[in-house]
Order: structure tokens, then C-alpha cells, then sequence
């Protein structure tokens, strides 16, 4: 690296190469935190803004999935109480999820690490910072003895100006390995849209649809953007043409509970369902004109019979689903992880995705999202393709230097990759987290750092809801621990370390940032604002308007036969790991609040379970409660069976969440982990996990225990404290 | 009151303060529950948690039944004897309904629990000896009793930094339940009242429908006839201190859950609908 800069070089390292002007930001309500001076007063002269007894509220971004909602933080006498929606965010609203309410959770989280920890004589023991900073220059310094590309971050879904800096971080050593890891991710239906339609994330418009046909996406829950798809469900509800609501799955998601026709569909054959409707369709009338011309020909194989037998939906209810589909213009059909998460996959969100394409939805509920200009910032979007990558790649010895921030691999990856393993060879391991997790136990070096409220951040969400947004995350209150630090203070003295002439002007992550918002100032509304007016507007507004190139759709429709999953005798049963809003993948098991928070559908708290249908439990002669052994090739696991018929009766579903080993008092040996018996199956298009299709045998111990729930009775014993009336009589009072 | 009194004014005491009763009410704090857009999702209940103080109480305690949540979302299934339930779930947010004619009220020996000129049953706590007569004279069980000191082991440090300390944290032998998020009204009403205007409507709301991911909930004051829960309370011809309504179109949705008991509470839900032409 050379001494001087250019105006490339610094735009770059501050995350802002590629073109962007901004649109006028609005002027904000809100008051922002007063710029970081350091004068010692009294706590008798409150700063002018501090009354005691009333609360401010600063605006910020909720980190607790990858959906980037907006959020006020209530602070009084220094400390953060609660938080609620931003009402200007075009994302949430003004609304928040129960993740995003237990925020303030994390913050004060009793189990947070309160200072750096350094392997010595195989355990973790306290350091100080000196010795970690000192231990980092050793093997990541500009004297470490660094070959090319052996050096690897692993991250969650990660964006703004923290990948930025990440990816510069690879780059000054030398590298270019960023995993990014989720399990809970629509990465096979961003690669499907991206193939047919010219676009990864396309806007979905619910609020514009009136038929729904969702196959589990649980899109109120953990799909994309679950707050914003709320709020447009609330309207698509509440329109003077109620839209309706057909969800098939395997086992009932949260969102499916909402449901006007919930349609149980033997697992994993979701695609040929779809294929089955298309028929239906181009039978029924509608044009096959955007479909290739080999299409009808394809999707005559999938005759009504034949559909049936393999899905296991009668073909009253197929006939149902297509006449719905067919009257009931724009309709919207989306694809979840139970589809995405088969082997073949791809071919089966394909198939969902073609159905928009015959309904001419394209265009009318499924929108071109925009071109984000700043390609730096834009959202690593995390997948489990990275997770198998990463365990291959480490297990060959690839990496001498590991950095994690943000995941857990540990913990969410099934046990047939062998991550662990893999991990435990690498030489040294820096772990960047603010709890003892799986994965933090594991490492060399634990590096404690700031809660999202203590922190600075930028975040651009992967599913941009409405306008192209930066999100902007500050801290709302000192940190409550000194030897804690934040994820961009860190990255920047390691950066600084490799090259002082482009980081070691910067202080810390934020003076960096002030650098990138007096550069971020420029075109529109923004021109004539001093950079301190401009930094304090965005962080009074949360964010800061992109203008983005919008997108064209270019259909590019084509179809592939789905074969039905094999059936195996041995292993009778298909496990669904499902995820829910709440403890999601597992990462909020060490929240109080959610633990103690039920599941949406089966109430349970506290615990794993096992759903299995009533027949297929009757069969082995398993009761409530009964704790049975679920084991697949990769591995067995037990817990107490759930009966209940919102699972097909050829599958087992046992919820992420629980199975600990590490992770605090809330989390720790507390239940299962499915994903640890998951087969390491790959969608072949994508190599994504097929998380959803492993088989699996059931067996009896003898044991029987209590399972934990809410409320002692399922029916209302004819009481109708909630009444359901029709859909006519709702049109009748002209949808009051 | 004597009973003079109340042989003499029985019709007035039996209508509502909107009907002209005889009741010297400041405010009638109300909600509307659309039972169509409540997706179960538990975002109520817990930022109810986070707003009210409410103790995490553990897996043992929760067994005992002594969970704390203010707010619940219950979950039935309509149809029993099908294969699958193809119609979904019925979600039912749950809590104290601040009823108009309160059974738990009477039943306090030493008057813990009294009806307030806001309409809503509130809860003395440094009065309440545990009886624990109102809880079981509740018909729609949503008070919750401190067995234990929770505070103990709910907030470990630095957990308690994040309480609310515009509210207490009960200890052992008191009653609690949903207040409507009091302290958010008194803030207002405080609020209002040095700036020398009536509290407007929207200026404030409850933390589970400040939450609320699709705006099922709506709170506001029946008092005042423009506010957006006046309006729908009028929309769907419900009216207070009746336990029978008596609408013109019978069709509309409104309904107030065991209202038959002449408890007038001040909740009105509207029914779920299912499209069962789909």
C-alpha cells in the first residue's frame, strides 16, 4: 500500500465506491445524542437535554434478525427502558416483533462477556485488552507472516459500512474469504427470482393481492421482512375485497395459523403441487403464453390423480386451490424454507415462481426492486451453502486465521458437517461476541463486544421494503461495561494495523463514520446542509433515502420435472426443523422474555418438543408427553412428543430454538437441537442445505413428562370468545 | 350510597356515562380488538412485559401456573374431529377487560381494587392484603398473584437497569393485572393538563398496541366521540352496560367477551372471519 491517497482509494475504504446521490431527507422529530464530548460534570448539572423523570427517545435499527427495522429507543437518566417502531421507517412503520421489543434483553443480558479472553493451557481465561490487541498484531499485524487467502471472516448476514470494512479487512490481508451464515434464510428464492426474474429480491405486494397461496412461507414470522409483511397483511385484511389467505405446509407456521384454507401437504412435495395447479390452470383457461413452448407438454404429466397421490392433498382441495388462483386476480404465491430446503429445491420454488408468472403477478403483486448504487454495503446475505463451505474448507487446512462476528456455526450446523472439527484445526480463532456461545467456547481469542445499543452501525436490509434505505444504528446509552467493544472500533484498529496511512487517522468506528457521511452528503436535498447538520438529520431520521436504479423484470420462465422424495421403510418419517418468530435459529434462547414466551401454535414454553400427528402416534402407540428417540442417519435426538394434527402425518416437526450447550443461564441445557441430526443433503442448483429433508424413524423410551404450555385447553368448549363469522357476512356489512 | 339512592336513581346508575349516566367520568379508556388481523405473533405480550414490569417467572413456576404475563394470546381450534384444522388457528389476546361493572371489585375486603374516574379497575398494590377473592371471582382470569418475591431471580444484574421506573416491582402477596398502561395516561393526562387541552386522541397508546405488527389493537377514550375507538365502538352498535346488544344490523361484528355476565367490559372484539369460499 502506498502512503498517499487517492479520492478512489478513500472513497473505497470508506465503503462508498460505486455512484449514489441521495433523495431530500425529511426533517426528523426525534433529538440525537449530542456529540461524544468529555467534560467531567457533576450528575447534579444534567446535560440540557436530560430532564429527570422524562424519557427521549433516539432513533436506531433493530439488529435482531436481518430485516432492519426501524427503532425508537426510550432512554431516561442514561439508560435505555424500552424500545418501539420507528413510525417514519418504511420497513416496520412504527411497529415492532417480539424479537424486537426483547432488544433491551440482549443489552442487559446477565451473560454477557464483560472482557477479552485468551486461550492458555486449553481454557478460556480473562485478558486484558493489551494482551488481546497485542495477540491480534501478532497474527494479523503488518509483521505476521501472512500467505495469500489464509485468512477467512465468518459471518451472519452482514451489511453496511461493517461489511465494508470487512471486506477491506480480507483485502489488506490478503484474502477474500467471507462465509456468511444463516439457516434461517430465502437465499433458493432469491436465486430462483434472480434466474427468472432479473432480480434477487423482488418487492412483494401482499397489500395488493387478493389470494394469497403461500407454501410455508411463514412471511408474518421469519420470512424476509416479517414485520412489513404484517403490516401489509393487515391491509390486504382490511381492504374493502378482503383478500384470502390459502397456506400449504407441512407443519402450521405462525403465519399459517392465519389461514383461511390451511392445506397439510405430505413433505416435500410442495413443487409437484405447484406443477399440479399449473396444469390445473392451462386446463382451466388461463394462458400458457408466457410459458416456454414445451410447457403444456411438461406439466400434462401432472394430472390431477397423479399430483394427489404424491402430495397427499385431495383433488376437491387441488381443484379448490386452482379455481381460487384462477378468480382471483392479482394473487401472490409465495415459497418457504420447508420447500427452498430439498434437494430439489430450486426446481420446486421454480415451479411456485411459475405460477406467478401465468397469473401475471409479475408486475402487479411482485414488484422490481431497486438497484442498490453502493455495492460495498449492500447485504452479505448469509445461507448455509457458506456453512458446508466454511466446514470444508477448514477441515483441508485452508485457514490460519478465523474471525467470527454475528453466527454461531457451531450451534446451527447439523452435526454430519463435522464444523466443530473443522473449526478446532485452525491454528487461531478470533470470536467477536457479546455471549459465551458455542462457538465463542471454541475460540482462541473472545473479544467482548458492544450491544446493538451501544454501538454504531450502518445496515442496508437485503429485502429493501419500499425505498432503497441505509439504516442507521447508534448507540443509545454508554456502554455498561469498559472493557467491552464495538464490532467497527475493532475491525478498524485491525485494519489499522495492516495500513496506517488509510485507517489510522481514524480514531475509532466513529470518527470513520462521520468521515463517510460528510463524503455520503452531496446531490439533492442534502447539498446545502454543513456535514454536522447532515449527521445530525440522519441520525434524528434512522436512515438516509438511496435513490436506487429501479430494476426491470425480464421473465425468463422454465420448468423442470419434481420427483416426489424417496420413500424409506427404514426411515419412515420426514423431520422439520422449523423456525419461528421468537428464539428464531436459536440466537434468542438466552432471552428470558422469549423463553418465557409461548410458541404461536403449539403454546409450548421453556422446552423442545416433538409435534407428531395423532394417527401416526396412535400407530406406535405414543401419548402426550411421551419422550421418544427421533434418529436419522446422522444422528438421534430426544424429546417429549407433542400430538397435535398442524403436522402431516408423515412428518416429526421439532422447533430451532433449544439445545444448547453453552450460551447462558437461560439457554444452557435446555432441550434439542433438530439441526444437529440433519442429513448433509444439498440443493444441487444452489448448495444450500436441503435442512428440510431428512428422513427419520421415531421410538418409545419409557418415559413420560410434562410438556410445558400455555393455557390448559385447546377448544373453547362452545363458550365462542372468538367468534368466526363468513366471508359474505363480512361483505354484507360492507367489511365493517 | 345510600339505598335510597339507588332505589331512586337505578335507571341512571344502569346507564353509561356516553348514555348519560349518572357516573362523573373524566375519561371511558377503551379498545377494539379485530380478531380478522390478530396473527398470534405475541409482540403484545412482550412489550407488555417490557412496558409493565412483568417478572420472568421460569420453567417451574410456569408449571404451577404463576406465569405473569398481563397479556396472553390464547389459541383454539375450532373443529376437533377433522384430520387437519384447514380453517387455522383462533387467536384470543387476553386481559383484564377494566369491566364497567367489575366482579372483582366487590369482592375486595379491603377495597385493593376499585374502579377509578377513568373507567379502569385498578389495583392498590400497598392495599392489597392477598386475598386473592378478585382473582377468583374473575371470569376472565387475568390477574396474576406474586406467590413468590420474583424480583429476586427475575432481573439479575444488570437486568433490573432496564425496569420501568415509571411503575413498581411487585413483591410477594399482591395482586396485579393489566392497567391499560396507567402510566401512559397519567403522562398524558399530566401532559394535557399543563398545557391547558384535553388529551387528544392517538397522542399516546398501550404498549401492546403500540407493537402490534397489524393494528388489530386500537385504544383510545369512549369519552371522546371523535376518537378512532369511539368510532369503531359506534360503527359496530356496541354499546356499555348492557349484557345484551341490541344492534340494528345483528351482522356486524363487534361483540364483548362474556358480556352476558353484565360485567360491561371495555373491550370489544371483532369476530375473525374465514373465506370459506376459497
Amino acid at each position: 500500500m502506498s502512503g498517499k491517497l487517492n479520492r478512489r482509494d478513500f472513497l473505497k475504504a470508506l465503503g462508498l465506491g460505486g455512484t449514489a446521490t441521495l433523495a431530500g431527507c425529511d426533517m426528523p422529530t426525534t433529538v440525537t445524542l449530542e456529540e461524544g464530548k468529555e467534560d467531567v460534570v457533576s450528575y447534579l448539572l444534567p446535560e440540557e437535554y436530560v430532564i429527570p423523570g422524562v424519557g427521549v427517545t433516539y432513533a436506531s435499527t433493530c439488529t435482531q434478525c436481518n430485516a432492519g427495522c426501524g427503532v425508537h429507543g426510550r432512554v431516561r437518566e442514561g439508560r435505555v427502558l424500552k424500545v418501539e417502531g420507528h413510525p417514519d421507517s418504511p420497513i416496520n412503520a412504527g411497529k415492532t416483533c417480539q424479537m424486537g421489543q426483547a432488544l433491551v434483553q440482549a443489552h442487559y443480558n446477565p451473560d454477557r462477556i464483560k472482557s477479552p479472553m485468551v486461550r492458555e493451557g486449553g481454557s478460556l481465561v480473562p485478558a486484558t485488552w493489551e494482551k488481546a490487541q497485542a495477540l491480534l498484531d501478532e497474527k494479523l499485524g503488518s509483521k505476521a507472516n501472512l500467505a495469500a487467502g489464509r485468512v477467512a471472516w465468518l459471518t451472519g448476514t452482514v451489511s453496511g459500512h461493517q461489511r465494508a470494512l470487512i471486506t477491506n479487512h480480507l483485502e489488506s490481508v490478503g484474502s477474500n474469504h467471507h462465509f456468511a451464515v444463516e439457516v434461517v434464510n430465502t437465499n433458493v428464492w432469491s436465486a430462483v427470482s434472480r434466474d427468472m426474474l432479473d432480480d434477487p429480491q423482488p418487492q412483494i405486494s401482499l397489500d395488493k393481492a387478493k389470494l394469497i397461496l403461500s407454501f410455508g412461507a411463514d412471511f408474518m414470522g421469519t420470512w424476509q421482512s416479517p414485520v412489513h409483511f404484517a403490516g401489509q397483511f393487515s391491509r390486504m385484511r382490511t381492504a374493502a375485497d378482503r383478500g384470502a389467505l390459502i397456506q400449504v405446509e407441512s407443519k402450521m407456521s405462525m403465519t399459517g395459523g392465519s389461514a383461511d384454507l390451511w392445506v397439510a401437504i405430505r413433505p416435500g412435495t410442495e413443487g409437484i403441487l405447484a406443477l399440479g395447479l399449473a396444469n390445473y390452470l392451462i386446463a382451466n383457461g388461463v394462458s400458457s403464453a408466457s410459458l416456454p413452448g414445451d410447457a403444456r407438454d411438461k406439466l400434462a404429466a401432472y394430472d390431477m390423480q397423479k399430483v394427489s397421490n404424491a402430495t397427499g392433498v385431495s383433488t376437491a382441495t387441488i381443484e379448490r386451490i386452482g379455481k381460487a388462483l384462477k378468480n382471483r386476480a392479482p394473487s401472490v404465491v409465495l415459497a418457504g424454507a420447508a420447500v427452498e430446503g430439498q434437494v430439489n429445491g430450486y426446481e420446486a420454488v421454480s415451479a411456485i415462481m411459475l405460477l406467478n408468472v401465468m397469473l401475471g403477478n409479475i408486475g402487479q403483486t411482485i414488484l422490481p426492486s431497486g438497484k442498490f448504487p453502493l455495492q460495498q454495503l449492500e447485504a452479505k446475505v448469509g445461507g448455509t451453502r457458506d456453512l458446508a463451505a466454511f466446514a470444508q474448507a477448514a477441515a483441508q487446512k485452508q485457514f490460519d486465521v478465523v474471525l467470527v462476528h454475528g453466527a454461531n456455526p457451531v450451534f446451527t450446523a447439523p452435526a454430519s458437517l463435522k464444523l466443530d472439527e473443522a473449526l478446532a484445526s485452525v491454528p487461531f480463532k478470533v470470536v467477536m461476541t457479546q455471549f459465551p456461545d458455542e462457538t465463542a467456547m471454541m475460540a482462541d481469542l473472545v473479544l467482548p463486544v458492544s450491544s446493538t445499543l451501544e454501538d454504531w452501525g450502518t445496515h442496508v436490509a437485503a429485502y429493501q421494503a419500499g425505498a432503497s434505505n441505509i439504516s442507521i444504528q447508534q448507540p443509545l446509552m454508554e456502554p455498561l461495561y469498559d472493557q467491552t467493544r464495538g464490532f467497527g472500533d475493532i475491525v478498524i484498529s485491525m485494519l489499522a494495523m495492516r495500513n496506517a496511512a488509510q485507517y489510522g487517522s481514524f480514531k475509532d468506528y466513529y470518527g470513520y463514520l462521520r468521515n463517510v457521511f460528510a463524503n455520503l452528503k452531496g446531490a439533492g436535498a442534502t447539498a446545502s446542509l454543513s456535514p454536522d447538520e447532515f449527521w445530525n438529520n440522519s441520525l434524528q431520521a434512522g436512515m438516509i433515502k438511496i435513490d436506487s436504479t429501479p430494476r426491470k423484470h425480464t421473465v425468463k420462465a422454465s420448468i423442470a420435472a419434481i420427483d416426489a422424495p424417496a420413500a424409506d421403510a427404514n426411515f419412515p418419517l420426514t423431520l422439520i426443523p422449523s423456525a419461528r418468530m421468537g428464539l428464531f435459529d436459536g440466537r434468542h434462547a438466552n432471552l428470558p422474555w422469549l423463553q418465557e414466551s409461548p410458541d404461536q401454535i403449539a403454546k409450548v414454553v421453556w422446552g423442545s418438543w416433538a409435534e407428531i400427528h395423532p394417527s401416526t402416534a396412535s400407530k406406535m402407540g405414543i401419548t402426550h408427553g411421551d419422550v421418544i428417540r427421533i434418529e436419522s442417519e446422522a444422528g438421534g435426538i430426544e424429546a417429549r412428543a407433542y400430538l397435535t394434527n398442524t403436522v402431516h402425518a408423515d412428518a416429526i416437526a421439532v422447533p430451532l430454538g433449544q439445545g444448547h450447550t453453552e450460551y447462558g443461564r437461560y439457554a444452557k441445557g435446555r432441550g434439542v437441537n433438530p439441526l444437529k441430526i440433519v442429513k448433509a443433503a444439498v440443493d444441487a442448483k444452489t448448495g444450500e442445505l436441503a435442512l428440510f429433508a431428512t428422513r427419520v424413524k421415531v421410538s418409545k423410551t419409557n418415559k413420560n413428562e410434562i410438556i410445558l404450555r400455555l393455557g390448559h385447553s385447546d377448544t373453547q368448549h362452545g363458550r365462542r370468545l372468538v367468534r368466526t363469522v363468513s366471508v359474505d357476512a363480512l361483505k354484507r356489512t360492507k367489511g365493517a | 350510597m345510600s339505598l335510597k339512592n339507588v332505589m331512586e336513581n337505578w335507571s341512571a346508575y344502569r346507564k353509561d356515562a356516553e348514555a348519560g349516566g349518572h357516573h362523573t367520568y373524566e375519561h371511558r379508556w377503551a379498545m377494539s380488538i379485530n380478531l380478522d388481523l390478530c396473527i398470534g405473533c405475541n409482540a403484545c405480550s412482550t412489550a407488555c412485559y417490557a412496558e409493565n414490569n412483568l417478572a420472568v417467572v421460569g420453567p417451574e413456576r410456569f408449571a404451577k401456573g404463576q406465569a405473569m404475563h398481563w397479556m396472553r394470546i390464547e389459541r383454539y381450534w375450532d373443529v376437533e374431529d377433522k384430520e387437519y384444522p384447514d380453517q387455522g388457528a383462533s387467536f384470543l389476546p387476553m386481559m383484564c377487560q377494566q369491566c364497567g361493572a367489575a366482579t372483582c371489585e366487590p369482592v375486595c375486603p379491603v377495597a385493593a381494587t376499585y374502579h377509578t374516574p377513568d373507567g379502569l379497575n385498578a389495583q392498590v398494590y400497598n392495599r392489597c392484603i392477598g386475598s386473592r377473592y378478585c382473582s377468583n371471582n374473575c371470569p376472565f382470569r387475568v390477574r396474576y398473584f406474586n406467590f413468590y418475591s420474583y424480583y429476586e431471580s427475575a432481573w439479575p444484574e444488570p437486568m433490573h437497569l432496564q425496569l420501568n421506573p415509571d411503575l413498581s416491582v411487585r413483591d410477594k402477596g399482591v395482586m396485579e393485572k393489566c392497567t391499560f398502561c396507567v402510566q401512559r395516561i397519567r403522562v398524558a393526562k399530566d401532559k394535557a393538563k399543563i398545557e391547558n387541552r384535553k388529551v387528544k386522541d392517538g397522542e399516546f397508546t398501550t404498549a401492546c398496541a403500540q407493537a402490534c405488527p397489524t393494528s388489530a389493537i386500537v385504544f383510545g377514550d369512549t369519552m371522546d366521540p371523535e376518537s378512532k375507538v369511539s368510532m369503531l365502538w359506534k360503527q359496530h352498535q356496541v354499546t356499555r352496560a348492557v349484557y345484551k346488544q341490541h344492534k340494528e344490523d345483528p351482522e356486524l361484528r363487534g361483540y364483548r367477551i362474556f358480556e352476558e355476565l353484565n360485567v360491561d367490559p371495555s373491550v370489544m372484539y371483532l369476530e375473525r372471519v374465514r373465506d370459506t369460499t376459497v
